[in-house]
Formats: structure tokens, C-alpha cells, sequence
């Protein structure tokens, strides 16, 4: 029976890997646009993004473009793979397979 | 473990936030696109006034310049699979709106030099309005302000009217655009 990750079933957490997760491969998003697209606070997103890199699902680049400081997060294979089977868990609970 | 609502209210989630990036990124490209127009169609008014015999040339160059970098900003912004094929289709869909645009105003229209200028900006905004009805209402914000203001100008801007257009077609789309950046 597949368990659900409960890493990435976090609601803000799952709005960032389903973001990212819709990205063409090693395409990442800067933070602001994450920021606007889950609607977090920079504090919330930033917690939340250190906890998914801990468990190795994205990948945190910091650069500077000019001046100004810009970090891209960007999903690992092994963080496309888990939530390719976080998404095949939900479903399996709507179709009743699972309790 | 959740139960089954729980799980599709997760799904929903997902999708929502998967539809919010892909406009999001149609937006990015669009306002690039819009910004480009913006400028061409600026500098169009500007020479087409200060040059009015060469105002055909002026517009097929601007026309010509415009469609390739269209093409070229969708190309070098392809958005994840698919994309390639819908940015063809909506190309397609444009140039058939444009040939519908050249029937109307040359064989069955007649229109004078002072129609055709006002007749293609608000036509090619229609567009722009029947784009938004898919791709979000940034599109038609742009496009009901901009045709309002080219409608007001050719009612009421007299021989100014190139000038006007270059201010309020051209500065509307290069405006439209930026916002459309924020948004």
C-alpha cells in the first residue's frame, strides 16, 4: 500500500512541488514568482523550501543578476518522483483503493 | 491517512496552482510580445507622420518586423510540451483574422486613408479581447482601453490623428505590456 509523502502533502509545500513539478526538467523558478503563485509570505515560502531542499526534492540556486540578489529553486529528479507518487496516492484514495 | 475528499481537495490544489504558472508564463511571453508592438507601432506613427507618402512602405516593414519577432519571441519561449503546436495554432488563428481584416477593409470596405488607420489597431485589439477570454483579463483590459482611446482620437483628434495614435496605441501596448509583467 503506497503512504502518502508526508513531506510533500503540506499544503504549501504541495503548491510548490506542483509548480515546480510543472516546469520542463532542470527548469526552476525564481522566488518571487513562487512567492506570487502560492500566494506565501517570504518567511513562509523560505521555511518551507529549506525543508523540501533538506529532504533533497528541489534544488536552491542563489546568484546575483546585477545587483540584485535572485534565488531559483528548481525540482531534483528524486523530488519529481516522489510527488509523481504523492499525486498517484491521491488518486488511488478517490478511486477507493486505498482506506 | 485522509479520506477521499481530502485527497481530491489536494488534486484540486494542484491543478489550480498548475494553471496559475502556465498563465502566468502565457503572460511573461505575451507582454513581451505586446511590449515589442508597442514600440514598432510607435515608431510606425511617428515616420508614417512625418513621411506620409511612404505610409505603406512604413507599415508593411513595421507589419513584416512585428510578425517575425512575434514568431521569434514565442519560439525562444516555449513553455513545456505542447506549446510549440498551440503557439502555431494561434498564429494560424491571427492570420486568418488578418485576411478576414483585408476582406472587410479592401474588397468589400473601401475604406479611406483616415478608416484604415483606425479600422486595424481596434480589428487586430479584438483579437487581442477574444484572446483574454482564454488567457486571463489582462488581455482584455488592454484591449478595450487601447480601442476606446484610438475610437475617442478618430472622432475628435482631427489632422493630429497619427499623433495621437502613436501616443495612445503605441504607449497603451507598451504600458499594457509592463503591467501585464506585474500581474
Amino acid at each position: 500500500m503506497a503512504e502518502l509523502d508526508e513531506i510533500i502533502h503540506q499544503p504549501l509545500r504541495l503548491r510548490i512541488m506542483a509548480a515546480l513539478n510543472a516546469l520542463p526538467v532542470s527548469t526552476g523558478l525564481e522566488f518571487a514568482r513562487l512567492k506570487k503563485l502560492t500566494g506565501a509570505t517570504d518567511g513562509n515560502l523560505g521555511a518551507h523550501i529549506e525543508t523540501l531542499a533538506r529532504a533533497g526534492y528541489v534544488a536552491v540556486d542563489k546568484a546575483f543578476v546585477g545587483k540584485k540578489p535572485q534565488t531559483t529553486v528548481t525540482a531534483t529528479a528524486a523530488g519529481r518522483g516522489a510527488f509523481a507518487r504523492h499525486v498517484a496516492t491521491l488518486q488511488e484514495i478517490i478511486v477507493g483503493k486505498q482506506p | 491517512m485522509i479520506d477521499s475528499q481530502q485527497a481530491s481537495a489536494a488534486l484540486n490544489d494542484i491543478n489550480e496552482i498548475v494553471h496559475r504558472l502556465r498563465q502566468s508564463q502565457i503572460y511573461q511571453i505575451a507582454s513581451l510580445i505586446i511590449i515589442m508592438w508597442g514600440v514598432l507601432v510607435f515608431a510606425g506613427y511617428i515616420a508614417n507622420y512625418t513621411w506620409p507618402p511612404q505610409g505603406y512602405a512604413i507599415w508593411a516593414v513595421i507589419d513584416l518586423v512585428g510578425i517575425a519577432g512575434s514568431i521569434g519571441i514565442a519560439a525562444f519561449s516555449s513553455v513545456g510540451p505542447g506549446a510549440g503546436a498551440f503557439a502555431i495554432r494561434l498564429l494560424m488563428a491571427f492570420l486568418l483574422f488578418i485576411a478576414f481584416g483585408i476582406f472587410c477593409s479592401v474588397v468589400l470596405g473601401h475604406y479611406g486613408p483616415r478608416q484604415m488607420l483606425v479600422f486595424w489597431p481596434v480589428f487586430t485589439m479584438l483579437f487581442y479581447a477574444l484572446a483574454g477570454l482564454w488567457f486571463g483579463y489582462a488581455f482584455i483590459v488592454i484591449a478595450l482601453g487601447s480601442s476606446a482611446l484610438i475610437v475617442i482620437g478618430y472622432f475628435y483628434a482631427g489632422p493630429a490623428l497619427l499623433l495621437w495614435m502613436a501616443a495612445v496605441h503605441g504607449g497603451a501596448l507598451v504600458l499594457g505590456g509592463l503591467w501585464m509583467r506585474r500581474i
